[in-house]
């Protein structure tokens, strides 16, 4: 036997590898080609982009689209909204989630299973946008960052995963040895818990973050000041939305910024998708543990 | 346990029960963990209960001047009206084979990449091509849906090719026969990275000494993922199989929506857009209102059935 | 509803009383002292400013353009804020996403005192009204809108596209007399023509053999295939640009033919199938834009400015003004029947629910003498052209704006009516800039062809308007997808015998029924 696995065995291990070596490969190069060509084309002159001339290297280069984000208000003003309100959402968001997840963690906590039930459900079921919105009013949040907020203070899934990740991971031993020294469960959760806990906090961090990034919805719904746009409403704008149609008089001028518009746009997706991306490599490490941890046993 | 002791005293009533006691005991002996969850637990009964009473527009005339309560009974007419409906047929059937391709397409792929990653000996390579596909995970709908323009546009890079090649170019982006490819290849392309960290870190949790004895039994690599790795991580198959079908009738909302126009409508039309379309953009509050109704019935059945059948079978489940 | 017309007696009696009390002292024996929902008392003056003594503020929702700046900073608001008392805060959402905010209002009752340049369209006038969250401006427009009433009395089409059924007004449009702003014109490129030896075309078939020499002829002369022969607004503006060719009409703001009283639906008439077979063969030579389907509005007018484009269609030549020389208005082609029809084309009321009060405003009769001045060419004039000696010059009795104010980055900042759709009136005198003598021209080519009269979209009752909207869900949508289809040849026309059994079965006869009814009513 032990022969066999000899004579045939290492050939059949480099092919083997070879081809795992080769489909990784083909993966990379699907993956990454539309993000080169879109860094490509955004400093491509927008012409030859146009015509279908630019494949992997830019063509005519040129530093004019990002000239033009860098003078375009409406993107920096979405942008740094934008910021604030993945700053302070991610905040709030991670506060909430650890007061909730925590305590739902506790092998000890009488209600336990019943609480899990009235949260899970949650995801199942909404009332609708009429009641939410009537709701977001009813608190004075319309047309304030607060409506991007606190409605999606928690994400039960996310919940899921820290509760999972406290469960197991932070031994429960550890837990009522400190309840013997006399230690409060607030204290256990600051000086004991959390200091275990960076990987989980990352990756939720990570989690939250993305998504306030990332979200234009609830600020369609909820924003009217054009002031307040997240980046990703002004994005929506350059890429994809078509303006209302022509009213007498009302394009005036629309020409240019169209024109401009067509030039920008893969400068536009470049410069939105930095901070996530600069933001990556800082909390990359943790994911593995983190996620995994937390999702092994749901 | 000072405070505790305090509770005790004073809660615990002389007629209760021994158990009764105890539990009582317990709860005041934890009441600051009650403390923390206080307002998370007044969150989820403010945004997420508290919104539910809306349900009731179904089956009322919402007038929005005399509120939802204030407004009139009409029974299952929204309802009706939906079932009779040209397009109910066209909805359902786009929004279960979308979400059933999604599930059938994308659910394995990730699994399969974990694998691949878990096979790569060179741990540099291997890093390399995990944090490769994480990338397109942070990149927004709005974005992704503008990329996918870009490159499927008539003078695109792949139109591009396809005319090297010979072939005359297609309108992907206004096509209703490639919509679904489309969809779905590019959520495969965007997650498949992100989801299989999941299986990652099942597959390093492992055993070495099974392979090893895989190994010694003279099972083939192919063999050795087959009946050690796949083993492995399946309760982490189930559960995220469970979670995804719980999301089963929402998939893709925002990007289906960007993705949207006449052209594709016949493959695009769901029903998560049909109530964004009818509902919030002309108004029919309660007939839209029904239609979600509809479908997070669906939705919960669904879940419900899958979470049975996943208990009885490999006795992981939700809850 | 009627908690209104309670608001009605309580006012009208009010002003009685302060009639009879005020009657000697009263400045110009106009003034009266009114009442309104919430009891508070204001003087309203009905003629002259200011229209209060006591200034007062007006919350109103507005939709703003991207183009435009806040409202707040033009002058026109600033000044006539001076002139009448009335302070007005704009509540401002922009043109994307506009209609969900403006139905999230509404469902959420979170109303403000008035909707300016809102678009509310005739069903969500009816539904809001009916609902109560409107309130209805018929009795109070003879007294406080004096020179809309004028207009009214002027052209009737006016008075039957706003009233409902039982006599509602519930919001007041836009009001456009000069007939050059009521349609697209066909601009064609003359450089091309001339370069081709091509006169204009006058009929379907020879404009095809146009196009096909801008396709092929290289009229722009740098020796590549690279001219767009023909293009138009995204989607289906295109069919409605061509229609009158094959006789098909757009009355009631709807794809509608009124022939001898008769109402009649064409979509799935043979002559529609005949257009949409036309245009499939334009698109399938690629003489229409391969874009027309997905191209943005920017990407629209950015084609118009290159002068790289054959033909497209255009109320002004605002948007290719540097080269406007180039092109030239031509009168609809002849189709193979031998119609010829601009059928394209809007109602003197061409902005439908440009203006409404709600009911949680105090002083409508303040709000509505507030609007009734843009209805006069000297308000509109201080509506879109701000002040005199700063912003335009009177030349030739009209008003110009000055050359720093008609660029595409001053213009809109200046003026609400940049981004369209404000409660205003449109005549000749304010057109200096819409109407220059190019776009004069191509109207006079229109003009022969236009039809004798042109019905707004009418009012329906509530319950009416609720059918109508539940059938125009399904066949709107079914229709403008087909369509679509058929043109960009997705869906042969085998098909046909299909498309028009499946509009049967959505009820596109009853549908029918019900325009003709409000023909009938309409005709009486």
């Amino acid at each position: 036997m032990a022969e066999k696995i000899a004579a045939k065995g290492p050939s059949d291990e480099l092919r083997f590898d070879v081809i795992v070596y080769l489909i990784a490969a083909v993966i990379i190069i699907i993956v990454l080609y539309p993000l080169l060509f879109v860094v490509a084309a955004s400093f491509s002159d927008p012409a030859r982009v146009l015509n279908g001339e630019v494949w992997l290297l830019p063509k005519g280069v040129t530093l004019e689209a990002y000239n033009n984000i860098l003078h375009n208000d409406k993107i920096w003003i979405g942008y740094r909204n934008s910021i604030l309100y993945t700053v302070v959402g991610t905040l709030i968001n991670i506060v909430m989630t650890l007061l909730a997840a925590y305590p739902l963690s506790r092998p000890d906590l009488p209600g336990r299973k019943g609480l899990m039930l009235i949260i899970t459900l949650t995801m199942f079921f909404s009332g609708g946008l009429i009641p939410s919105y009537l709701l977001v009013k009813g608190l004075g949040m319309v047309d304030t960052m607060w409506a991007l907020i606190i409605p999606g203070a928690i994400s039960t899934y996310n919940l899921i995963v820290m509760r999972t990740y406290f469960q197991s991971s932070i031994p429960w031993e550890l837990q009522e040895a400190a309840h013997m020294d006399g230690c409060s469960n607030w204290r256990l959760l600051l000086s004991i818990i959390l200091p275990l806990s960076k990987p989980i906090l990352a990756v939720m961090v990570l989690f939250y973050a993305v998504g306030h990034w990332n979200a234009f919805f609830n600020a369609l719904i909820y924003i009217r000041s054009e002031e307040l746009y997240p980046l990703q409403l002004v994005l929506r704008e350059i890429l994809m939305i078509s303006q209302s149609a022509g009213e007498e008089g009302g394009n005036v001028g629309l020409e240019d910024k169209i024109l401009l518009s067509e030039s920008i746009k893969y400068a536009v997706i470049i410069v939105s998708s930095l901070p996530v991306l600069i933001m990556y490599p800082f909390v990359q490490r943790h994911f593995v543990k983190g996620v995994m941890i937390g999702s092994i046993k749901g | 346990m000072k405070n505790a002791k305090i509770h005790e005293t004073v809660v615990v009533p002389q007629f209760r029960s021994e158990r009764g006691n105890r539990l009582l005991r317990q709860i005041a002996k934890r009441y600051d963990l009650y403390l923390m969850l206080l307002v998370p637990i007044v969150w989820y009964l403010l945004f997420h209960y508290g919104p539910l009473y809306g349900l009731q527009i179904a089956f009322k005339n919402f007038n929005p001047g005399k509120g939802i309560l204030g407004s009139s009974w009409v029974g299952f007419e929204h309802f009706q009206r939906f079932f009779d409906s040209y397009y109910f047929g066209r909805l359902l059937w786009n929004t279960l084979s979308i979400n059933l391709l999604s599930l059938l397409l994308a659910f394995p792929i990730p699994i399969m990449l974990a694998l691949l990653i878990n096979e790569i000996r060179s741990k540099s390579y291997s890093k390399l091509l995990q944090n490769i596909t994480y990338i397109p995970h942070f990149i927004s709908v709005v974005v992704i849906v503008g990329i996918l323009n870009v490159m499927l546009s008539a003078n695109g890079p792949i139109n591009m090719l396809i005319q090297g090649l010979g072939g005359s170019s297609v309108r992907f982006m206004e096509s209703a026969g490639w919509f679904k490819t489309i969809f779905i290849g590019s959520n495969i392309w965007q997650n498949m990275g992100w989801q299989s960290i999941i299986y990652i870190a099942g597959l390093s949790g492992i055993n070495p000494q099974l392979y090893e004895a895989a190994k010694m039994d003279g099972a083939s690599r192919l063999r050795r993922i087959w009946h050690v790795s796949l083993p492995g991580i399946v309760p982490v198959i189930v559960i995220l199989l469970i979670l995804d079908i719980g999301q089963f009738m929402n998939i893709g909302f925002e990007k289906i929506l960007l993705m949207q126009n006449n052209l594709n409508l016949e493959a695009s039309d769901v029903i998560s857009t049909f109530v964004y379309t009818t509902g919030i953009l002309k108004g029919e509050y309660s007939y839209t209102a029904a239609i979600g109704l509809f479908n997070s019935l669906i939705n919960l059945t669904l879940l419900l059935l899958v979470n049975r059948f996943a208990r009885k079978t490999s006795e992981t489940s939700l809850w | 509803m009627y908690k209104h017309r309670n608001w009605g007696k309580a006012a009208i009696s009010t002003m009685l009383v302060a009639a009879l009390v005020l009657g000697g002292c009263g400045a110009g024996g106009d003034n009266k002292k009114s009442a309104a929902g919430g009891g508070s008392e204001v003087v309203v003056s009905k003629e002259g400013f200011p229209i209060v003594q006591e200034p007062i503020t007006l919350k109103m929702f507005t939709r703003i353009a991207p183009v435009n700046g806040p409202f707040k900073d033009m002058p026109v608001f600033q000044d006539y804020e001076k002139m009448s008392n009335v302070k007005v805060e704009f509540i401002e959402a922009p043109t994307d996403g506009f209609q969900e905010k403006k139905n999230l209002l509404f469902a959420s009752n979170e109303l403000p005192d008035v909707m300016f340049r809102s678009g509310i369209t005739p069903l969500e006038a009816v539904r809001y009204g009916a609902g109560g969250q409107l309130i209805p401006l018929e009795d109070m427009i003879e007294e406080y809108a004096p020179n809309f009433n004028k207009l009214m009395e002027q052209y009737p089409e006016i008075r039957a596209a706003i009233t409902t059924p039982e006599g509602h007004i519930y919001s007041l449009p836009g009001i456009v007399t000069l007939g050059s702003a009521r349609t697209d014109k066909k601009w064609i490129n003359k450089a091309w023509l001339e370069k081709l030896n091509l006169k204009e075309p006058e009929t379907l078939d020879e404009l095809y053999d146009v196009l096909v020499a801008f396709r092929d002829g290289d009229p722009n002369g740098n020796g590549q295939k690279d001219e767009l022969p023909l293009t138009a607004r995204t989607g289906l503006p295109i069919v409605v640009a061509m229609s009158g060719s094959y006789g098909l009409d757009l009355q009631f703001g709807y794809n509608i033919n009124i022939v001898d009283d008769k109402v009649e639906i064409w979509m799935g008439n043979e002559k529609n199938k005949e257009l949409l077979m036309y245009l499939n063969k334009l698109y399938k030579e690629k003489l229409l834009d391969p874009e027309i389907f997905s191209q943005t509005e920017a990407q629209f007018l950015a084609k118009q400015g290159t002068g790289n484009t054959g033909m497209f269609f255009d109320q002004t030549n605002n948007n290719f003004l540097p080269i406007a020389d180039q092109y030239v208005g031509i009168a609809p082609p002849e189709g193979p029947y031998g119609d010829r029809l601009q059928s394209q084309g809007s109602p003197v009321p061409r902005d439908p629910g440009a203006f409404a009060i709600t009911s949680v405003n105090k002083y409508p009769e303040v709000s509505l003498r507030w609007i009734d001045y843009f209805y006069t060419d000297e308000g509109s004039t201080l509506l879109r052209f701000g002040r005199e000696g700063e912003h335009y010059e009177i030349v030739d009795g009209i008003p110009h704006y000055k050359p720093e104010f008609s660029t595409a980055e001053t213009q809109p900042k200046l003026t609400p009516y940049a981004g369209g759709g404000a409660p205003h009136i449109i005549s000749e005198y304010v057109a200096s800039y819409i109407n220059p003598p190019q776009v004069q021209e191509a109207q006079k080519k229109l003009d022969p062809y236009m039809p004798e009269v042109r019905y707004a979209a009418p009012m329906f009752d509530e319950e009416t308007a609720q059918k109508v909207n539940m059938l125009r869900n399904d066949i709107d949508k079914y229709y403008e997808e087909q369509s679509t289809k058929f043109i960009a040849g997705a869906l042969s026309f085998d098909k046909w015998d299909e498309f028009q059994a499946t509009l049967k079965k959505m009820n596109l006869e009853e549908l029918q029924q019900i325009y003709q009814e409000a023909y009938d009513k309409m005709e009486k």
